[in-house]
Order: C-alpha cells, then structure tokens, then sequence
C-alpha cells in the first residue's frame, strides 16, 4: 500500500483554520474585511515522448485577507495560514497607500442554492486515472505516422472560501482534469489537449487528433500572399478574442480609456448575426460559479447582443467607483489573491452552418496571439497547421503562412459560425468563418 | 525512504510587494508572502515530486516521510532517470547599489507617482505604472550532502501610456526590472519616452506585409535570440525529439559573423547564484560563429543528450524545475547600426517588443515589434505600427548579414510549462535578409 501524504477529503484546513478569528481581530482595525482561503491538491504525469517520466502530487494553500477602512483598500496574502495575523497587518498597512475611493460596502448574505454547478462529487486526484488519461491518448496518436514529444495529464480538487464581516460565509468545491498531447511528424507538429470539470475526456481521440494534425501537416505547399477566406478553429478563434476583445469589455479598461469600446455602448460593433455573453451557469463551464470572488451573485451578462453592445463586466470597485452596479464579474487575479474584473464563462453564439463547405484556409492555431495590439485590436501571427479546405475536407497542408489583420474589423465581417462548440478556459467557442483575410506567405 | 537513490528539496519564502497606479490613483499596493517547496526523488524509475505549501513548519521527521512520499509517487513511472555528474559551486549574488527592502514603500510609489507624471505628455488620456518587488530566500539540499542558501531580490517597474485621436487608441510602454538595486530613482525619461512614443503611434502607418531586409534593435534583436535559437537549444525539447536542433550539434545554420549564448552566470537579469539543482551555472555557447555547438542543460537531459553542462534548470518557487534560459544574447559584430541601416538600403527598422512565440519543433517563431520605421535609399523615414516578424529557425542565421557593435541587454520573463522566469535578452542592431514581415497591407 503506497502511503497518501494527503487525507481525503480535501477540506482538511477548514476545521483548522481561524476564518472566524481573523473576522473578528479585522474588525477592531478595519471598517470591512474579507478573507479568501484556496485550498486543494492535485496530481499529474508527464510524457516524455511515450514514457512517463514524472508524476507529481501538490498540496497547496492560499489566504487573501482585504480590509477596507475609509473608503482605502488594502489586500495581501499568504501561502502559509500559521502567517495570518502578519497578513492581516499588511493588508491594513497596504490600505494606508491605497487613494481613498467611493466604497458602499461589501455584500451580506443571501440564500443561495447549495448545488455547485459544474462539478463531480466523484472525481480525485487518483493517479491511476492518469496513467489512463496518458495511456490513451499515445494508443490515439499511434493511430496516425507520427511520433509523441511529449504530453500530461492532471487531475485537482480546490475548496473555495469566502468569508466577510457582513455575514457572507460561501463555500464551494471545485475539480479540473486536463489532458493534453504533442507529436510530431518530420517537422510537422502536432497539438491538442482536453479540459473538463469530470472525467468526461475521450484521450484516445484527443491522441488522434493530434497525430493527425501533425502527420498530415506534413508536405505542405507554399501559399502566396493575398486575401484569402478563412476558417478559424475554435482555439484559434479563442485565442484572439481573448488577447483584445475580452480586455475591452472590461468596466475598469473602458473608464481609463483603454478600451476602444468605451464610447460604443447601444451601437452596433461586430456583425449583427454575433452575441457574446457571460454565463456563470454553464453546467460544463470551467469557471462556473453562483457567486463571484467577492461574494457578489453572478448573473449572465450580455456583453453583444446581434451586433449590439450592451454592457461592460464590474466588479464592485470599479462600480462604486463610477456609478454603475457590480455584474458579478469579479475574479482572483489581482496582486496578492485580490479581486479583479474577469469572467467566467464567455460565450460566442450566433447562426449555425457548415462553414468548411466552401473553399478556404483552415487555421488549427496561432502564434503569437498575446503580441496583439489590445487597444487597437490590430494583429499579425504565424499560423499553426494552416490547411486548404474544400467540400469539408483537409485538401492540402500550407507550409508557412502569417495572417495580418484586426480583432474588431474582423468580427465585423464574418461569414457565420460552425456547427462545433469547445470549452477552452473560461471561453466557449466554435469555429468561425472570416471574409478576405489577409494572408502573408511566402 | 527506502529504495529511494536520490532526492533534492528546493524551499523558497519570500515577500512580494507590488504598486499599481492608474491614472494617478493608487489602485493597490503592499506586501504578500509566499512558502514553497518542491521534493524530488528517484527510486529506479521516472520522477515522484511532491510540491508543498507552508513547508516551513515541518518537522525532520515529517521531512523524511515526505521523501519517502515522493518516492512512492513515481510508481506510476515508467523510465529510469538518469542524472548527470554536477559542477558544485555557488556564485556570490551581485551586489546591489540600494537595497529595495530598506526604501520604504511610500517612497517608491513617490518615485512611481512622478515616472507616471512624466508618461502624461499632450494627447495621452491613460496612464499605468506598475512597481514589482520580489525577494526570495532558496534552500537547496540534496541526498549527496549538497546544501546552498541565497537570498536575492529583484525589481522593476513597466509604464505605459495611452494616446488618443481620431478614434484611434494606441500605447507606448517602457519596462526596466533589475537585482542590482532599487530601479525607479530617475527613471521620468522613461515615462515620458512611452507617452511620446503613443502620441506618435497615433499617426504611424501600418506596416506593409512582405518579405524585405529587416534592421532590428537591440531589444527586439534579443528577442530574436531567444525565440529563434534560445528555447529550441533547451534540452528537454531536444530529448523529446520536439526541437529542429536536434542531432545538429557541428552543423552550419548561420552566417560566421553569429554567435549565440546563454550565460545565468551573467550579473543580469535572469541571473542564478547555482541553477535549481544546485549546480554551478556558466555560460553555454549554442550557436558558435554559426554552427551548432551546445545545448542547454538539467542533469536529466544532460545524462540523456549531451553536448553541454548542467546550470539551466530553473524554476519558480514551489515548481518542478525545467531546462530554462536565462541571460540570452547574440554576440556584438563590429558595424555601426547606421552602417547597418545604410546597408539595408530599403526595409523596415523595428523597434521595441510586444513578445513572441516559438514551435521549436516544426522550426517556426514568431515576434512582434511596439513600431517601426520605413527604410528608404538608406535612411529611416516614416514611423509604421503592428510589425511582426516570422521566420525559420534553420534559415533564418543564415539570413543575419551584418551585427553592429552596440550590444544591450533587456529585461523580461519568459513562459513555459506554466512557469515564468525572469530573463534577459540581448544583441546588438541586426541586419536580416529577406525577412518575412507581417503586416495589414500588401503591395
């Protein structure tokens, strides 16, 4: 019997842990404070080409202490939970800096339905459940001529709590398997990966479709610069939204002028057959939740709808700050484990149709979608197993070829949505057609 | 802990401070703290590794069980690691000309406040400085008897502006980190370069797409280096098969004038007193005069591939460590850049970096300049915006015509695995040939 470094199940430091006492001490230095306490494990494997040659087990801890006092927020945190009173200083201390802002207070409770959405009771990191994850998706991949590099998988549980000195006490489970696989044919590569809240991913087709991108990527033919039809797959669709639109319906990037939605709202911004909208209820979403980072309830927010903008995401500082509501929007990824404006499950949707019909060129991924202009939406990127497609079939693979063009005008000038959907991080996409890009080859 | 033949424990505390203004406002600021560590061990097969919060309370006797832990973990391990023989050996952190830790916090937003000031020239409408202070206390020990102990701090600060007009948005930005002291003392230069640089990016033209001679700066130069030759050197991708420079080791891919290399052992940036497997870190030439002549190396990938030394594995506190670059840099030639762009004749001079991406595999990288000028009969004239770069990796040294004399090095981090390191990129101003250019329009 192999020994477990780890008890389950996963809430072990929630007996343990004084979220009551660092309440009740906040109190005496602050007007408000929350505490935010992350606490999980997880496991994963790594391939080396078809070997594995690393698994590895975390246990991992996070407190985020916030007080508010006079309008000044302060934040810190800490991995260890033993640190808590030297958190709460620095939290206090951190306030003092802060410039004082409009502040209405944190949420207090409400009744909330107790079922988590989007998660599996019966999922642990088991490392068995990986070995079969990796076994998988090498059996998927030597179904095409190509060679594994390397590959992982991994499996984690998180317990989420929030706690506030209005009463608000939320807690919440959370789970995430993710599998993924590269491999190579020459010098034509190949990539895909699966994530979900359950054990619900296919390894041996995740395998498969790698292989297949790199084995018949390989012998492509050049292409000549010109604007050509395009069909983005949905990680590459995915890829560019969320490096420029997604940072533009942001409420704190739209008040500081960064955004260039800000003047926009009621007008029409993308084609009219586009919506997007955040929705925090999916039941197969990865970051669904019924309550946001700081307590607020979330609700579904529609950013776009048929072309149309219709609101920008808030979380409760930036509202207070500039007169509007919080959307329920806020998520930890500020300095120190504090909250910030984000989203949890955007979703594009519009008319469906079999968009790969027609001729066009393929793109499975970019490179170098984070070196977009956020502010302007212009980009230029390599494309990642480009291919000719015609009557819905791979033609031909293009070698090499850059794509040039700009997020908003190319949302502007679509030519409908495939009939496929993909969970990929916080987006759920499917692919896109795109009139006349502009392709730069060889 | 029986069986087990070898195992390291690398445990990181350490303190974060951060400052963000927006705008004029301190939208936060202050101090987290972080206690990491990471167990590894081998016992006949692959890597079981444990990663912990909060180690520093442990006992020596739960210390032991958790070896024993590690241990057990890789039974799901299929193939024995080896590890190759280790250089010891721990450089002294360089020394700092002001300590960050003894400025107090109120006076380096002070300082941010007036670098932020200075970013505020006519036609910007936002501005954004953000101040970042790490400092990090390692041990590292290991079942030989290895045991190294640093502390080392680095900061730095970004400032970006944003410029408005005509309904066009766009931003300059300047970023300097460093861990040779406190680095915001005299920097409203900076603010100001980047509030300038957006205001004229308001009126720049976008790039033309197309295959052209390239002049490249420093920065980008840099760059360069690190996605085109850097990580495809990294011997974890080699070992993989998932590099183009594998087997290649004595191979021409360049001109003779190029000359590659790594060196964490450089008072720079991406510095390392001893890598994150206690090994001596020195420097690694990876293309020499234009042939391929090492690799960059853990003890893992050493005892697999060769051609190289250990000194390359980094990692973040509480991560297992990986093959990483650090100090990454062409060698300076002899040219002056304006011989470079009087020789260019007509192209494209790019400036800045926005980053990049590579597919070291397939031998592709990409990268995207802030802006750039047009080369015209031998001088620079208009200022374009959205210039990016692709190329191959086996080409593209082949392609470097001429390396001034003027070679600097930039800061930054790089991502891989889900890990950032800090890192640092450097060269002198390049000239390429037929440089692949991604731009809106065609001619």
């Amino acid at each position: 019997m192999v020994p477990l470094i780890f008890s389950w199940p996963v809430r072990w430091w929630v007996a343990v842990f004084p979220i009551e006492e660092i309440l009740r001490k906040g109190s005496f230095v602050a007007d408000e404070i929350e505490v935010y306490v992350t606490q999980g494990q997880s496991v994963s494997g790594d391939l080396k080409r078809t070997k594995i040659t690393r698994a590895v087990e975390s246990q991992y801890f996070g407190l985020s202490v916030r007080t508010i006092k006079d309008g000044r927020i302060g934040n810190s945190s800490s991995s260890n939970p033993g640190d808590w009173e030297k958190c709460l200083k620095a939290s206090v201390a951190s306030g003092k800096l802060a410039t004082p802002q409009l502040w209405k207070g944190l949420p207090g409770p409400v009744p909330l339905d107790s079922r988590p959405i989007a998660y599996d009771p019966a999922l642990i990191p088991e490392k068995n459940v990986l070995v079969d994850l990796l076994k998988g998706m090498i059996d998927g991949a030597a179904s095409h001529p190509v060679e594994v590099t390397s590959g992982g998988a991994a499996i984690s549980v998180q317990t989420l709590t929030l706690a506030n000195s209005n009463g608000v006490y939320y807690t919440r489970p959370q789970g995430h398997v993710s599998a993924s696989i590269e491999t190579i044919r020459g010098n034509s590569t190949g990539y895909e990966f699966g994530n979900s809240y359950t054990l619900d991913l296919d390894p041996v087709s995740i395998g498969e479709r790698a292989g297949f991108l790199a084995a018949a990527s390989s012998g492509g033919v050049d292409i000549s610069s010109g604007p050509c039809d395009v069909v983005l797959s949905p990680i590459a669709f995915a890829q560019l939204i969320g490096a420029v639109l997604i940072p533009a319906l942001s409420g704190r990037n739209v008040h500081a002028g960064r955004s260039k939605l800000a003047h926009s709202m009621g007008l029409q911004v993308i084609d009219p057959e586009l919506s997007v909208f955040d929705d925090p209820f999916l039941e197969n979403g990865l970051s669904s939740t019924r309550w946001d980072a700081e307590g607020v309830l979330t609700r579904q927010i529609s950013y776009i709808r048929h072309g149309i903008l219709e609101s920008f995401s808030y979380d409760l500082k930036t509202a207070y700050r500039y007169g509007h509501e919080s959307t329920g929007s806020a998520v930890r990824t500020g300095h120190g484990g504090a909250p910030a404006i984000g989203n949890h499950n955007i979703v594009v949707e519009g008319p469906r149709r079999d968009i790969m019909d027609e001729k066009a060129v393929y793109v499975q991924d970019v490179v170098g979608a984070h070196t977009a202009n956020p502010l302007s939406g212009d980009f230029s990127v390599e494309l990642t197993n480009p291919f000719h497609i015609s009557g819905g079939e791979y033609e031909k693979p293009v070698r090499k070829a850059m794509m040039s063009g700009n997020v908003f005008e190319m949302l502007g000038n679509t030519a409908g949505l495939g009939n496929d959907n993909r969970v990929i991080g916080s987006l759920v996409v499917p692919s896109i057609r795109l009139n006349k890009q502009h392709i730069i080859g060889i | 802990m029986d069986g087990i033949s070898y195992y390291d424990i690398r445990h990181v505390t350490g303190q974060l401070t951060h400052i963000d203004i927006d705008n004029g406002v301190t939208e936060s600021a202050g101090t987290s703290f972080f206690d990491h560590a990471v167990i590894r061990a081998l016992s006949g097969k692959g890597w079981g590794i444990l990663t912990i919060d909060n180690f520093a309370e442990k006992t020596d006797k739960e210390i032991k069980a958790l070896i024993g832990n590690a241990g057990s973990i890789s039974a799901i391990t299929a193939d024995e690691v080896s590890l190759a023989d280790v250089k010891r050996g721990i450089r002294a952190v360089p020394s700092m000309h002001e300590n960050p830790m003894d400025v107090g916090i109120e006076e380096k937003a002070d300082l941010m406040l007036s670098i932020e000031r200075a970013a505020k020239v006519e036609g910007v409408v936002n501005t954004r400085a953000n101040y970042i202070e790490r400092f990090e206390e390692v041990i590292f020990k290991d079942s030989s008897g290895a045991f190294e102990h640093y502390e080392i701090c680095r900061n730095g600060f970004g400032i970006m502006a944003v410029a408005s007009g005509n309904g066009a948005l766009q931003m300059g930005y300047e970023r300097r980190h460093s861990l040779r002291g406190l680095n915001i003392r005299h920097q409203q230069e900076l603010g100001r370069s980047a509030g300038d640089r957006a205001v004229a990016l308001l009126s720049a033209q976008p790039a033309k797409g197309g295959t052209m001679n390239a002049v490249l700066d420093p920065e980008l130069a840099g760059v360069f280096a690190h996605e085109a030759v850097g990580h495809a050197s990294e011997g974890d991708l080699i070992q993989e098969g998932n590099s183009v420079l594998a087997g290649r080791i004595g191979e021409r891919i360049g001109n003779r004038i190029v000359t590659i290399a790594d060196d964490p052992s450089l008072p720079e940036f991406g510095f390392e007193p001893c890598d994150a497997e206690g090994s001596r870190v020195e420097r690694t030439e990876i293309v020499s005069r234009g042939v391929v002549a090492g690799f960059l190396h853990s003890r893992e990938t050493l005892a697999a591939i060769g051609n190289g030394h250990t000194g390359n594995a980094r990692a973040m506190p509480g991560e297992p460590p990986l093959v990483r670059m650090s100090n990454t840099f062409i060698e300076p030639g002899e040219s002056s850049p304006e011989e470079l762009i009087a020789e260019c004749r007509n192209g494209i001079l790019l400036k800045g970096s926005r980053g990049g991406q590579v597919d070291p595999g397939r031998g592709i990288f990409q990268f995207n300049a802030e802006y750039g000028y047009l080369i015209e009969n031998g001088e620079c004239t208009k200022m374009v915006r959205d210039v990016s770069l692709s190329g191959e990796i086996l080409q593209t040294l082949h392609s470097i015509q001429l390396c001034a004399d003027d070679q600097r090095m930039h800061q930054g981090y790089c991502g891989k695995g889900g890990q950032s390191v800090p890192v640092s990129d450097g060269a002198p101003h390049i000239l390429l040939a037929g440089a692949v250019v991604g731009g809106r329009v065609s001619d």
